[in-house]
């Protein structure tokens, strides 16, 4: 056959991106299982360092986690857990993004005004620049911040907002969609449970 | 044997992807500000390099001139992403932190430019070396460049904390202009020693004629 000649070129083609992408699809299939348990993990690991829960190096965080809450999302949107003595409510968040679904985690103290601390277990923003949204300079920003009403992302000085009795942390330079979207996340969360807290559901 | 001392000595020096051919510049930039991260992606570029350099030259007689460009590339992101299927599934903190970089390997010039360019001519096992060596020349450099920029913009290297807490960290070295600063001058200081070299083995030269 003449190796110019279309039905060869075609047959080639073919039979090569086939021999590749079946090679790809058994990689894929056979580290499946050990991806899904990393990314168990680390959300994990997101839910406790959300919920302000140091974790020691050697303990397995889905152990101390059950151990903590008691159960997992599976079964129930809202957790709940004594922490330093006060009752918090944990919840999963996740909305439109500037390029796709930000998930992450929320904890909040049971009166449902102050975060605990926020997570993001996973988007698809902008690389160095709306992807910084889980970097910690930005995720500390809510530790234990006070929200009587509602979060607002605002424009800083530059060096994140510290004060964190008035609702307000400074957004990302150069991403202000996505910082919106963060907080339009976080906002929808806050009302959500505060409904259901209304209505005696948590 | 003699050429293969060459072809190494021509990839890492002579004719270094990155501060001759200017190639690999983007990543350059963007996986430097860490030394593990940087060594990583180096090796990554380097086995990607190589296995496609391999399977390019033991197709290249098979290959339909037509559809030669478009086969390269499927072999390249082949190797791309079984090395992102490995990281995911091994290294997944490396690969969480190295983001989309490891799939961008697939635009890296030098993969290509060496699949094009080498191992379309050449035979596999001197393909095979050919990108070994062109990913060591990459590495080198980007490791420099790592070096300087975790070293002032975190105090740190490979993670463990080299200066004392006293230290001000460089903002500047964490972001993406310092790696233009530093391949900048590391290209003035590489290329000024290659013109002095070239200029003493010129003047020998002029003489015997």
């Amino acid at each position: 056959m003449k190796k110019d000649s279309l039905i060869y070129t075609v047959t080639f083609s073919f039979i090569i991106t086939f021999v590749f992408v079946f090679i790809l699809a058994v990689a894929y299939e056979g580290t499946a299982e050990r991806v899904k348990r990393h990314q168990k993990i680390s959300e994990t690991r997101a839910y406790l360092s959300a919920s302000g829960i140091k974790l020691n190096p050697n303990e397995d965080p889905q152990v101390k986690f059950s151990e903590i809450f008691g159960g997992d999302f599976k079964d129930k949107e809202v957790l709940t857990a004594k922490i330093n003595n006060e009752n918090i409510f944990l919840s999963r968040i996740s909305g439109k993004g500037l390029w796709g679904t930000i998930s992450g985690v929320i904890a909040v103290n049971s009166s449902i005004d102050k975060i605990i601390g926020i997570e993001i277990t996973s988007h698809s923003e902008t690389p160095g620049l709306g992807g910084r949204i889980e970097e910690s300079w930005f995720l500390n920003q809510f530790r234990d911040e006070k929200v009587p009403n509602n979060i607002s992302i605002i424009m800083g000085t530059g060096r994140g907002d510290t004060v964190s009795d008035n609702g307000l942390v400074d957004g990302i330079t150069g991403a202000t969609r996505t910082s919106e979207s963060v907080e339009n996340i976080i906002n929808k969360k806050l009302l959500q449970l505060r409904n259901l807290k209304r209505r005696g559901e948590i | 044997m003699n050429t293969a001392k060459n072809l190494a000595k021509e990839n890492i020096w002579n004719n270094n992807p990155v501060f001759v051919q200017i190639l690999g510049i983007c990543s350059t930039l963007a996986v430097t500000n860490n030394l593990t991260n940087t060594f990583i992606m180096t090796v990554s570029v380097t086995f990607v390099t190589a296995f496609s350099n391999l399977s390019v030259s033991i197709l290249k007689n098979y290959i339909p001139r037509k559809v030669r460009m478009i086969m390269q590339t499927l072999i390249i992101a082949f190797f791309v992403i079984i090395v992102d299927i490995m990281l995911r599934a091994y290294l997944p903190d490396i690969s969480k932190s190295l983001g989309p970089y490891v799939g961008l390997i697939i635009t890296n010039c030098i993969i290509m430019g060496r699949a094009e360019a080498f191992a379309q001519s050449n035979s596999p096992l001197i393909s095979f070396w050919d990108g070994i060596t062109s990913g060591i020349g990459y590495m080198w450099v980007l490791m420099i460049i790592a070096f300087f920029r975790e070293l002032l913009g975190f105090g740190t290297l490979f993670g463990i904390k080299i200066l004392s807490s006293e230290f001000t960290p460089w903002t500047i070295m964490v972001m993406a202009p310092s790696a233009f600063f530093i391949l900048g001058i590391l290209i003035w200081i590489v290329k000024t020693n290659m013109m002095r070299q070239d200029e003493k083995n010129e003047i020998p030269a002029k003489q015997t004629n």
